[in-house]
């Protein structure tokens, strides 16, 4: 074996893994908070680049991307809470409500993919990167802007940790997510965290899409790809366990990154989903599942 | 209780003057683009209602359902154009394949439980798209499977006469199907999925066995499902992996929504209704999903039973949100 | 006259169809402390969950300071620092002692007093000051009773009612949380305690309810006669020392 390709493999896993766990920490909020499945997760993640996009191509260039970012930002927290409201709240307390809620978040991606397509056009766009060039790392060359993703995913993460630990808010949303009917005796407005805890969540994709959207094309289907992906992390991780989505996020990546160098880009994906489902069978909560 | 007889046997009635409608349709109406649409329509009757007896009758979030339809497809396709093989035996084989595959992943989903039985069904989907575009040698991969040569009875094509030898057969495979699914839903079998499904410890306390029941359901949902697969696969000579997206599954489970979960009926209304309705909205572009979309969240919203189980109710009967052992015999 | 601090009317409130409560009244002072007691399944926790909000009575008005809450929503009835500690499974497992105890305070008016409530309750509960960063599901069952207490107390209480708070517990630490309810109570909190077993109730209430079939079957003030009180244990018990016998290891089964 060689050692270059080695640390290229390692590389590798660590970039899409940072990615990997950005894309999959909202979905698995939601679930843990809510305990729906967003099925709108993918288009969140496109709707927030297609909005930088528009954002930097008016406005001037790398200065105005991180004053883009931050208003794509607001936006789409905004734009997920407005969700919220709309397809989720009224379904939520049915008994069907899980399934229900998938039906009517799959309607939702699906009304946001195809408003991107009227609105964006379907013709590939790509958001300006903070850096241009690569960078020399471990005897490899990657992209500088993927060495910011890299850095940036698990700072953010940490970020969100600490804000849900230390904050009034925090609390109350871990509180709803370990015994919901407690926190609501204790005062805890429950419908308003959902609503805040899916507009963080839109938040968090639109930042994943804005960072695939630095690196890859802006395309109005962008987001089922990474949302098959974020699927298979957070389910081989174990829904209701942020930490667990974090660490499974980064051995979906590690294996993702070896098979395709030994088994090629099309085998890759039947491996992960392979791979998921004989997880599921000997493991039905996943490797860190708390159901 | 007087209402409701005449609701059940106007039911019959009006199956069989529907049927009777579709056998004649193709001599009175001259546009090929239409009796298209019919075998398409009849084709996701057939698909919807197939699905609806995991989904709705057995409950269980059973997201591989398309899969088990494209299998259908791609294997009579491959059999047939790679392999020579003539097309009838293909027809079986898809539903063969398609059998085998959901007794495959019946064995998962019976160690999971609520939303991971969705994920891993849909996984499975997944999976099969993979492989299937992973070998395409075989399957024409992104591309599709092209170029399936037609159902042949000695020298007549069905490609003949605009096609028509292939709405008949279809016809014959929706007809086969729904009294399939009446029978499966109305005899002992059906009731004990339908019990395990409201009242589960419950069944399974009086000895109704919860494996073995989910597993014959899944065959159950799976065998016309390939079949007609197959058929597909003739009817329109290529294949395309897009049977796997998202695309498909939305719009099969707005039909059987849009009819009423937990009724055959009910699918077989909301495929016609969408196919036309949807058909009607090509020109339209990606507003045409903009507009199902909310069609779909309306109906959730108001008619969270579908338009079947509303007009029931609307007829005076008595009617539950899940279809209720009573109901099923009536249905 | 002081004014009621709780007054209930004729409530009736079941769920679904069934009915559980059929025509209960009771009223509370300010600072009066009264127990419930009575056969599982007649209707004491449902008693708790309306008043609570989280039931909607069917008829009968529930006043607390001679203002309506009944059908209020829980959010408004925790606010006016009406606080329930429940049965069973209440707390949050995966956060700290400490993380519980704030959560417990999260209503606006208690979260400005949290720091004031924490020290309360730890004063109250020295074995949860130990142990401020555990995690709330590696405590014991006693343990995990007094942080439910301690929770409660968090939520700037003004009145706390707790279902069955020694239920399924050693006797020594139910001894313990009979002197932390005692210790509650002298504060001048009112309470309504539910409980099995009445000797417990007898020594920490003023007035016993028993509660049967939905209804209050007996009333009972505890200066009333000693004979007054071995009527109750013979109707609850049966008529022997045998009875109470016999009810303790129903409890403790």
């Amino acid at each position: 074996m060689d050692m270059a390709n080695l640390e290229a493999i390692l590389l590798t896993a660590l970039i899409l893994g940072s990615l990997y766990a950005m894309i999959s920490i909202g979905l698995s909020m939601v679930w843990g908070t809510l305990r729906i499945f967003n099925f709108a997760h993918g288009s969140m993640m496109t709707l927030g680049a297609y909005v930088t996009w528009t954002l930097t191509s008016s406005a001037g260039l790398n200065a105005g991307i991180s004053f883009a970012i931050v208003l794509a930002l607001i936006f789409m927290v905004l734009f997920g809470m407005f969700f919220e409201r709309l397809l989720i709240a009224p379904f939520i307390k049915r008994p069907g409500a899980t399934l229900v809620t998938i039906i009517t978040t799959l309607a939702g991606s699906i009304f946001i993919e195809n408003s991107a397509h009227i609105i964006w056009t379907p013709r590939m766009k790509q958001l300006p990167s903070f850096i241009e060039g690569g960078v020399n790392m471990l005897g490899t060359v990657i992209a500088a802007q993927e060495l910011v993703v890299m850095i940036a995913a698990p700072l953010i993460l940490v970020a969100l940790a600490w804000f849900l630990k230390y904050s009034r808010l925090g609390l109350a949303i871990r509180g709803v997510e370990q015994n919901r009917d407690s926190a609501q005796l204790a005062g805890v407005n429950v419908s308003m965290v959902y609503t805040i805890t899916f507009g963080l969540s839109a938040g968090l994709a639109a930042l994943a899409g804005i960072m695939l959207g630095t690196t890859r094309f802006i395309t109005p289907t962008m987001g089922s790809t990474p949302l098959l992906k974020a699927f298979i992390v957070v389910i081989l991780g174990g829904l209701g366990s942020m930490g667990g989505t974090m660490v499974s996020a980064y051995i979906v990546s590690l294996v993702e990154s070896i098979s395709m160098s030994f088994l090629g880009l099309y085998w890759t994906p039947a491996v992960l989903f392979g791979i998921m489902i004989l997880v599921l069978v000997f493991m039905p909560n996943g490797l860190f599942g708390k159901e | 209780m007087v209402l409701q007889n005449i609701l059940r046997k106007s039911q019959v009635i009006v199956f069989i003057a529907g049927i009777a409608l579709l056998v004649i349709a193709p001599w009175i109406i001259s546009s090929q683009y239409i009796r298209h649409l019919i075998v398409v329509a009849m084709l996701y009757a057939v698909l919807a209602s197939n699905w609806d007896l995991t989904l709705g009758y057995a409950g269980v979030f059973n997201f591989a359902h398309i899969a088990f339809f494209g299998l259908g497809a791609y294997s009579a396709g491959i059999l047939s154009k790679t392999f020579g093989i003539s097309p009838w035996i293909c027809i079986l084989a898809g539903g063969l394949v398609a059998v085998i595959a959901s007794a495959a992943i019946c064995l998962p989903v019976l160690r999971v439980r609520g939303l991971y039985v969705c994920l891993v069904t849909f996984a499975f989907g997944q999976l099969c798209l993979q492989i299937i575009l992973s070998q395409s040698k075989y399957t024409g991969g992104s591309q599709g499977l092209v170029l399936i040569p037609p159902i042949t009875i000695g020298s007549y094509s069905f490609l003949n006469n605009d096609k028509i030898a292939y709405y008949y057969l279809v016809l014959l495979l929706f007809i086969i199907s729904i009294v399939y699914l009446r029978r499966l839903v109305g005899s002992y079998f059906g009731l004990s999925v339908v019990a395990l499904r409201d009242f589960e410890s419950y069944a399974i306390s009086r000895g109704v066995p919860l494996a073995r029941q989910r597993l014959l359901t899944f065959i159950a949902s799976a065998v016309m499902t390939g079949i007609t697969g197959a058929v597909y696969a003739f009817y329109l000579g290529v294949v395309s992996p897009d049977l796997f997206g998202f695309g498909y599954t939305v719009t099969l489970l707005s039909m059987i929504l849009l009819g009423g979960i937990g009724t055959i009926y009910g699918s077989l209304i909301g495929a016609v209704v969408l196919t036309f309705v949807s058909e009607f909205m090509v020109s339209l572009g990606p507003w045409r999903f903009l507009i199902i979309s909310t069609i779909i969240v309306l109906v959730m919203m108001f008619f969270p039973e579908g338009i079947l189980s509303a007009v029931k109710r609307l007829a005076g009967s008595m009617s539950k949100s899940k279809t209720s052992v009573q109901e099923i015999k009536g249905v | 006259m002081t004014p009621k601090l709780l007054e209930i009317c004729d409530l009736e409130v079941g769920y679904g169809e069934v009915q559980v409560l059929r025509g209960i009244s009771l009223h509370l002072y300010p600072g009066d402390r009264i127990g419930l007691f009575g056969p599982n399944g007649h209707g004491k926790t449902t008693l708790l969950q309306t008043i609570s909000g989280l039931l909607k009575p069917w008829k009968g008005e529930i006043y607390f300071n001679g203002e309506t809450i009944s059908g209020k929503s829980p959010l408004d009835i925790v606010d006016r620092g009406i606080i329930q500690v429940p049965q069973g499974n209440t707390l949050f497992p995966r956060m700290t002692v400490f993380e519980n105890l704030m959560l417990g305070a999260y209503a606006r008016k208690a979260w400005k007093k949290r720091k004031e409530s924490q020290e309360n309750v730890l004063e109250l509960f020295p074995r949860l000051a130990e142990r401020r960063a555990q995690l709330c599901r590696t405590l014991s069952g006693g343990e995990r009773q007094m942080l439910a207490i301690g929770v409660g107390l968090m939520g700037n209480a003004r009145l706390l009612m707790l279902d069955e708070p020694t239920h399924g517990l050693a006797p020594k630490v139910k001894d313990e949380l009979y002197q932390a309810i005692g210790k509650i109570a002298a504060t001048g909190m009112p309470i309504i305690l539910v409980e099995q077993d009445v000797e417990f109730l007898l020594g920490l209430t003023e007035r016993l309810y028993l509660l049967q079939d939905g209804q209050f079957i007996l009333e009972q003030s505890r200066d009333s006669d000693m004979l007054e009180h071995n009527k109750i244990m013979e109707m609850y018990f049966g008529s022997s020392k045998d009875g109470l016998h016999r009810a303790n290891l129903q409890e403790n089964e």
